[in-house]
């Protein structure tokens, strides 16, 4: 450790100071845009934001599915991940490889895939119309189903990585241990493994659901304008009305859910060390 | 523990639904129709090649580069010294100059997209293509941050403190003794933030104008008008590219010790 604290400051200021410029501050002057009407500081923007009813149910959509893939990706997370953990050494590496390797592929090209496979002539209508399930196709694309598939597989090996870092640290035989004195599987779950593994949990959820929150592509292309979230609202209310003060709330709010969700983390990463 | 078949069957359903969909893009980009459908309509190589024809996707793909290698290279100039000082020195209000660095990871690109076009671009007459790179850099400046602090704390501090008593001058330790340490996190921290920023698109969304648009986004605006299997091609093309980059990565790097 060096004592120099000011060649120290000189080495680390530019990086600071580019971000605070070119970053921070635009992005401040645009959040205070939603206390600006009319030229006037005030809040009648948050009132006006709040009791149109499109903005309402785009807000509650948002949550839900934010929820509803978190929720989701928790369950199929605690089986992929229990699964993973008890498999022999390389061909655990080699499937933890193939979870994490969708992460690195671009979101545009994870997303198309749902087209071809939910749209009119994509292949789970063929099957629907093969099997006669139905006289014709049915509409899965721009519905909240499509969307919350595609936030499903965009996230869900997050919650997967998080699980097997938490499942790796849980000692081998206590779940041995439980089912010899005489734990069904269900009181496993619940009494052993949901308890050690808790922090691996919220760390999953926290970085699916502000994940699905702050999501762009999927709802762009799934849900279209027919499944706004807060993203594409805002996109669209800047593009069809210019209407910062609209952006400006979804842009608050937007970045008050992914702040609390990080500061939840490193309060989990600071109580794990 | 429970059966060797249903852990196979949990594990092969969850890569399935994980990793299936790029088969399928791979699929249908080589149909011989004019429109995308799955099963492929009879099997050509047309769509792959017309990818490379289409005159906006080069532009496009262009700029992509430009942004991801220039954007990261700029992000490490200023993030290597920051993450020395971080680890090395006690600077004053060093936790208020680590939340600022890392501040980008936690706001939404879409609204940096529309901050930067609505307070640099139109009153101080940046281009667009600047202010891009100026989000690219400070967005992928915590993550090399981050890589390269976790590589500098690997590496203990007597190493360069000998040097300097040996005669070196500061910078002499850092150029030769820290820098051919940490040279595996500067590079896992490039590939990082090069993906990082060639799959970005949210930031783009509106700093885009005529001939200036990135890849993802072109992809986007083409798949509104058209709908060819060209952009199943090129999607392929690009999750082909990433899968290739991030296996010689692990491969060279063990870089998933550093994500």
């Amino acid at each position: 450790m060096f004592q120099n604290n000011r060649e120290g400051l000189a080495l680390a200021l530019p990086a600071a100071i580019f971000t605070a410029l070119f970053f921070l501050l635009p992005v401040g002057f645009l959040l205070s845009e939603a206390f600006k009407v009319d030229g006037m500081w005030s809040m009648q923007g948050y009132f006006d934001f709040a009791i149109k009813p499109l903005n309402q149910t785009v807000f509650l959509r948002t949550l839900k599915l934010g929820f509803l893939v978190a929720l989701t990706s928790a369950i199929i997370g605690y089986a992929c991940a229990f699964s993973i953990v008890n498999l022999e050494g390389k061909s655990r590496g080699r499937v933890f490889g193939l979870v994490v390797l969708p992460l690195m592929i671009s979101p545009v090209a994870r997303t198309y895939a749902w087209i071809v496979i939910l749209g009119r002539t994509g292949i789970v209508n063929d099957a629907i119309l093969g099997l006669g399930l139905s006289d014709t196709p049915i509409r899965i694309l721009f519905t909240e189903t499509a969307v919350f598939l595609g936030l499903l597989q965009l996230f869900l090996p997050l919650m997967i990585i998080s699980l097997v870092s938490a499942m790796e640290n849980l000692p081998k035989d206590v779940i041995p241990a439980a089912r010899v004195l005489g734990a069904n599987w269900l009181q496993v779950f619940t009494k052993v493994i949901l308890p050690l593994t808790k922090d691996g949990l919220v760390m999953g959820g926290t970085l699916v659901f502000t994940g699905s929150l702050t999501a762009y592509i999927t709802p762009a292309i799934l849900g279209g304008s027919k499944v706004l979230m807060l993203e594409t609202l805002l996109y669209q209310r800047v593009n069809v009305a210019n209407d910062f003060v609209s952006a400006g709330i979804i842009a608050t709010i937007l970045i008050i859910m992914s702040f609390s969700a990080n500061l939840l983390l490193k309060r989990i990463a600071k109580a794990r060390s | 523990m429970y059966s060797k078949w249903t852990t196979r069957l949990i594990i092969g359903l969850t890569l399935t639904f994980l990793i299936g969909p790029f088969f399928i893009i791979i699929l249908a980009g080589l149909s011989d129709g004019e429109f995308m459908t799955f099963p492929p309509d009879g099997i050509s190589l047309r769509w792959y090649a017309k990818v490379f024809t289409v005159e906006s996707f080069r532009d496009s793909f262009k700029l992509s580069m430009f942004l991801a290698i220039f954007g990261t290279i700029a992000a490490l100039i200023l993030g290597v010294p920051a993450a020395y000082a971080i680890s090395r020195y006690k600077i004053p209000y060093g936790e208020t100059i680590k939340t600022i660095v890392a501040a980008p990871i936690i706001v939404p690109g879409i609204i940096v997209g529309l901050a930067l076009l609505r307070y640099l671009v139109v009153p101080l007459n940046f281009t667009v293509t600047l202010a891009l790179f100026m989000a690219h850099t400070a967005l992928i400046l915590p993550y090399a941050v981050r890589v390269v602090s976790s590589s500098m704390n690997n590496l203990r501090s007597d190493m360069e403190e000998a040097a300097v008593l040996l005669g070196c001058s500061r910078l002499g330790a850092f150029t030769r003794v820290v820098l051919p340490n940490i040279q595996s996190g500067v590079l896992a921290a490039f590939i990082l933030g090069f993906v990082t920023s060639f799959n970005q698109v949210p930031v783009s969304l509106f700093l885009s104008g005529p001939g200036v648009r990135t890849l993802p986004i072109d992809m986007l605006s083409y798949m509104e008008i058209t709908y060819d299997p060209s952009v199943a091609a090129l999607s392929a093309l690009l999750a082909l590219l990433s899968v290739v980059i991030v296996f010689m990565a692990e491969k060279f790097l063990g870089f998933s010790r550093y994500v």
